[in-house]
């Protein structure tokens, strides 16, 4: 385990650990973040058979890097009548809540923040730390169109969390852990075993689980797009109705700061679902290392498949984003309602009576 | 002091500083938001405590729920564009010697008393215990507790309810 | 283990009917309600038929039976089955079938249209918190059964959403609830940190048995206390009362006023016996227990008799409002029935448990009268009483009896329970406990008999005229009756109340 050798490197536990803490910030949230940014970009651009950023570096690759500058560069304004102390800390507040949900993220087996057993509970209850930091920064605007923004969003997330919760609670109790990094080790060898597909179960069991499981996943996908205010349901953001919502009064960094939290946790979201439904960090076919005989390649290739599968959900949340229109906020209550959260609990039922076999 | 009790005292220290905000601000949006800071606190006990369950469930039920069902109220039933909400302290004198007297107690009664202290046990997975204890020996708690909730959500549905059914009425 | 304890809780539950038919009372309105909704007499039915169904299996259940839910050695059971609980049982069961009845003939809760289904929904639960706060031995399962009976009388308080002082009580009733449920948890978790368990029983074991400071134990009692105070309407404690019965419905305030009392006081009961009592020097064989010495909580309840009977009895001279004076007698006669606690000694209890049952019906009475003539007339205030005795005489001499019996004048069933319970104080040598009662009761004349005079004395202008109804009329006479029958005839209870002072294990 990395934060284990690093504690033993620096000769402290405490030093050790909060190094291995901020590895994931730097080595993959930010530099994602940017070339997440740049994809979006490019995929709207080719939905709409546009080009898209082309100009900054070779096919515009640069471009992000350049908006990221001029962004830090840009003078910081808070607006006279916000409420300046609120209106300073919500980024960070924010931010944090989104950081915080990566540390229980299983990059490969050799490496996660904090090994607890609570994974997927913990990342659940981080993330109402945004929803804090969303009202807090839609009421320190001082702007209707902000707090029009946070209400929704705030409505919307605390909505949705049911049927999340319930999709992950109906896997979780056939899985029988809440740890994601024992979930992903579970999911070994082949991807038949993943537990979309019914997991490592033997027999008959495990053609009954799938396609619970696979409703089970549709359910945490649509309810975690709703989560992160992805369209179909970015009501909260809704451009041409309330500005940008929430952040509408923000600029500089502190806009940035938003914007990082977003594709952070479009991430979680997906890393979550790639952890419990799709293996984890496991290879869908054996591993390169084993078959040349090389171990230290192994934790290697689980950080790559832990990550491209986690980005292609990102990219499959883009892809929806440029596909569907937006909801109105009374059918995005009936959906969550009257549709997620019943086929969540029945789903939750059936699996509890297979289970029981 | 180890690094355990650093930490400790860290998050004693915003408990305490977040808590006397929630009480002494002025604005009440300030109030309901230091709350953020002191359920984060507690939680971090907690989980010095190896609560971590305890500490989780802290987090969303409190921060997740309570406190963003606060804010939503506060929100909603003041013009929400104007940020000036204020709260003001009525008789001071007497409520700060009352405080002080139960206060003085509660402290005497912390620091003198011989509290029970059972054998500290470190579990490796506090979820599975819960889950055992609350199917068993905890059942019909667990069970009235199923139906205190139930009552609440029928009566806040009842009380919330009103207007609606009255307009009803006038159509007829 | 694991198995052993499954077994024991199915096995309890063959113990445990009444509440679960109780608890599938409330499951059933619920859903009744869902679909029935139009239908004025089904739901009140199926409560009632409910609560009888509760009380068969009640009165078919065995008659001891200790430490229900227990699992294992670390946890010595949750819920108890007396003589005690039987008693309190009985006694909730009859008022909340009478508020039922109460509730047909009401003009605010027929008029309250779509939410009826509710007011039915959470009688019944109300009915099933307080069963099991008079049989909880743990203090987990007490709290939670305590806030069980505040939830739904919050919300039944306030249920009257159109009239504006309705909604005042319900609120008044949440602050201070919430304000003394805060105050016994805090209590509790003092208890738990001393003793480090949660189990009646064996919080006594460690109070006898280990050398505990008296100064956290008196400040646990006493926020405990003060939480069961408030439900039983204590004196520092009694600040909701008057609103709150002034605002709630009719039925409700009949309900709040013997029902959860009863409750509060089974639960005062129980928990202070046997938390406190002190094995080595009670003599099992004679009705007298002796106490812990760390404090003398009976002289500290003693204490809090006197204020709560002295200051319920003083602001009810001054009230106008029918209602609201008999919120205040209602606080006056808590602090009569906790001098039988006083005393240490079964005599005493009994005389609470007789004072209790007469008092159901006495004051379930008066509230019933009271709620016939406000519906009629639309108002409580006694200025428009005056002549009502002539214009509706059956109703005048009826509220005559049940004023006077709340008094304690002979031929009524009240003077019957006062006599018991002023006997058990004097022969305990607690004169000045009972002198001070007396003289209680001798204010308690004169606001009592200002509303008869009102009745009788005076002459008015007001037209009134009562067509009572038949179902009505039964209803005030199986009221009436009891409380003329057990002045003169009262070996049966006395009989029942001897029989259920015992407490499982004393």
């Amino acid at each position: 385990m990395i934060p284990d050798y690093l504690a033993e490197f620096f000769g402290n536990k405490f030093i050790g650990y909060l190094i291995a803490a901020a590895l994931p910030l730097f080595l993959w949230i930010l530099p994602y973040a940017l070339y997440a940014v740049y994809a979006e970009r490019k995929v709207s651009a080719f939905m709409q058979d546009r080009i898209g950023p082309n100009r900054v570096g070779p096919k515009g690759l640069f471009q992000t890097i350049a908006d990221i500058l001029k962004l830090i560069q840009k003078e910081d304004i808070v607006p006279a009548s916000a409420d300046k102390p609120l209106f300073v800390m919500a980024p960070y507040v924010i931010f944090a809540g989104t950081f915080a949900a990566f540390a229980a993220l299983p990059f490969s087996s050799i490496y996660i923040g904090s090994n607890i057993n609570l994974g997927v509970f913990y990342i659940m209850a981080v993330s109402s730390f945004s929803v804090v930091g969303i009202l807090m920064a839609g009421w320190a605007g001082n702007n209707k169109y902000s707090l029009y923004g946070a209400m929704r969003s705030v409505a919307q997330i605390v909505s949705y969390e049911v049927p999340a919760l319930l999709a992950i609670v109906s896997a979780v109790m056939v899985i029988g852990s809440l740890n994601l990094n024992e979930i992903s080790e579970m999911q070994t060898a082949y991807f038949w075993n993943w537990w979309i597909f019914g997991g490592p179960v033997v027999g008959i069991k495990k053609f009954l689980l799938i396609i619970p499981m696979t409703i089970a996943f549709i359910i945490f996908f649509i309810a975690s797009l709703a989560e992160v205010n992805r369209t179909p349901f970015d009501i909260p953001e809704a451009e041409s109705e309330l500005v940008a919502g929430f952040h509408t009064e923000y600029t500089g960094m502190k806009f940035a700061m938003f914007f990082l939290a977003e594709y952070g946790n479009m991430f979680v979201v997906s890393a979550i679902s790639v952890s419990i439904f799709f293996g984890g960090w496991q290879s869908p076919f054996g591993y390169l290392g084993n078959s040349l005989g090389i171990s230290w390649l192994i934790p290697v290739e689980q950080v790559f498949w832990f990550l491209f599968k986690g980005s292609l959900l990102v990219l499959v949340q883009m892809w929806l984003r440029w596909t569907l229109p937006r909801l109105r906020v009374d059918q995005l209550m009936t959906v969550c309602w009257k549709y997620l959260t019943p086929y969540a609990f029945i789903n939750l039922v059936l699996i509890g009576i297979i289970t029981l076999f | 002091m180890t690094t355990y009790d650093l930490i400790f005292y860290l998050f004693a220290l915003i408990i305490l500083v977040s808590a006397f905000i929630v009480v002494a601000a002025r604005n009440i949006i300030y109030s309901a938001f230091s709350l953020l800071f002191t359920f984060f606190g507690v939680a971090g006990i907690y989980v010095l405590l190896n609560a971590d369950f305890i500490a989780v469930v802290q987090v969303i039920i409190y921060v997740g729920g309570i406190l963003v069902l606060i804010i939503f109220g506060v929100m909603l039933t003041n013009k929400i564009t104007e940020v000036e909400i204020k709260t003001e302290s009525f008789q001071v004198l007497p409520s700060i010697i009352i405080s002080g007297i139960i206060g003085g107690t509660l402290v005497a009664i912390f620091t003198k008393t011989n509290w029970k202290v059972a054998e500290p046990q470190i579990l490796d997975k506090t979820v599975t215990e819960i889950g055992r204890f609350l199917v068993s020996h905890y059942m019909i708690l667990f069970e009235l507790a199923g139906i205190i909730l139930l009552v609440a959500l029928i009566g806040s549905v009842m009380i919330a309810r009103k207007e609606k059914l009255e307009t009803e009425e006038v159509e007829k | 283990m694991e198995n052993n304890s499954i077994q024991n809780i199915l096995e309890s539950l063959n113990y445990f009917t009444p509440e679960l038919a109780l608890m599938l009372t409330f499951f059933v309105l619920l859903l009744v309600d869902l679909f029935f909704r139009k239908s004025k007499y089904l739901l009140p039915a199926i409560s009632l038929v409910g609560f009888i169904v509760s009380g068969y299996l009640l009165v078919y259940t065995p008659d001891v039976k200790g430490f229900l839910f227990s699992t294992g050695m670390t946890n010595i059971g949750l819920y108890v089955i007396d003589p005690f609980s039987f008693f309190f049982k009985i006694l909730i069961l009859l008022a909340m079938i009478y508020t039922i009845l109460f509730s047909l003939s009401s003009k605010e809760i027929n008029e309250a249209g779509g939410n009826r289904g509710e007011y039915y929904v959470l009688l019944s639960s109300f009915a099933l918190g307080m069963f099991l706060l008079t049989s909880t031995i743990d203090l987990l399962l007490m709290y939670l059964s305590f806030e069980l009976v505040s939830l739904s009388s919050y919300i039944l308080a306030g249920f009257t959403r159109n009239v504006k002082r309705s909604a005042e009580a319900s609120l008044k009733y949440i602050i201070f609830g919430a304000v003394a449920s805060g105050a016994m948890l805090y209590g509790i978790s003092i208890l738990y940190g001393l003793t480090g368990t949660t189990n009646l029983y064996l919080i006594n074991f460690y109070l006898s048995n280990q050398n505990i400071e008296s100064l956290p134990l008196v400040i646990a009692g006493l926020l405990i206390i003060g939480g069961i105070g408030f439900k039983i309407s204590m004196a520092p404690f009694h600040f909701w009362t008057p609103d709150v019965y002034e605002g709630a419905p009719i039925t409700i305030t009949a309900v709040l006023s013997v029902a959860s009392k009863a409750a509060g006081f089974a639960l005062l009961i129980r928990s202070l016996k046997i938390m406190f009592i002190d094995y080595t020097a009670t003599n099992l064989q004679s009705s007298a227990w002796a106490i812990l010495s760390q404090f003398k909580w009976n002289e500290l309840i003693a204490g809090l008799a006197v204020l709560t009977m002295t200051l319920g009895n003083l602001a009810a001279l001054w009230q106008s409002n029918l209602k609201r004076m008999l919120a205040y007698s209602s606080i006056a006669h808590a602090g009569y029935m906790l001098t039988g606690f006083v005393i240490l000694d079964n005599q005493g209890i009994m005389a609470i448990l007789i004072y209790f049952f007469i008092y159901l019906f006495m004051n379930l009475g008066a509230f019933f009268v009271v709620m016939l003539i406000a519906d009629k007339l639309g108002s409580e205030e006694m200025e428009d009483y005056t002549g009502l005795g002539y214009k509706a005489p059956f109703l005048g001499v009826s509220l005559t009896i049940f004023l006077i019996s709340l008094t304690g004048i002979p031929p009524t069933a009240g003077f019957v329970a006062k006599l018991y319970l002023f006997g058990a104080l004097i022969k305990a040598k607690w004169i000045w406990l009972a002198v001070i009662g007396v003289l209680n009761s001798v204010i308690s004349l004169y606001y009592y008999l200002k509303v008869v005079k009102n009745m009788f004395l005076r002459e008015s202008e007001i037209e009134y005229s009562h067509n009572l109804g038949h179902g009505n009329l039964l209803i005030t006479l199986s009221l009436l009756i009891p409380t003329l029958l057990f002045g003169i005839y009262f070996k049966p209870i006395i009989e029942f109340a001897e029989q259920s002072v015992r407490i499982f294990g004393f």
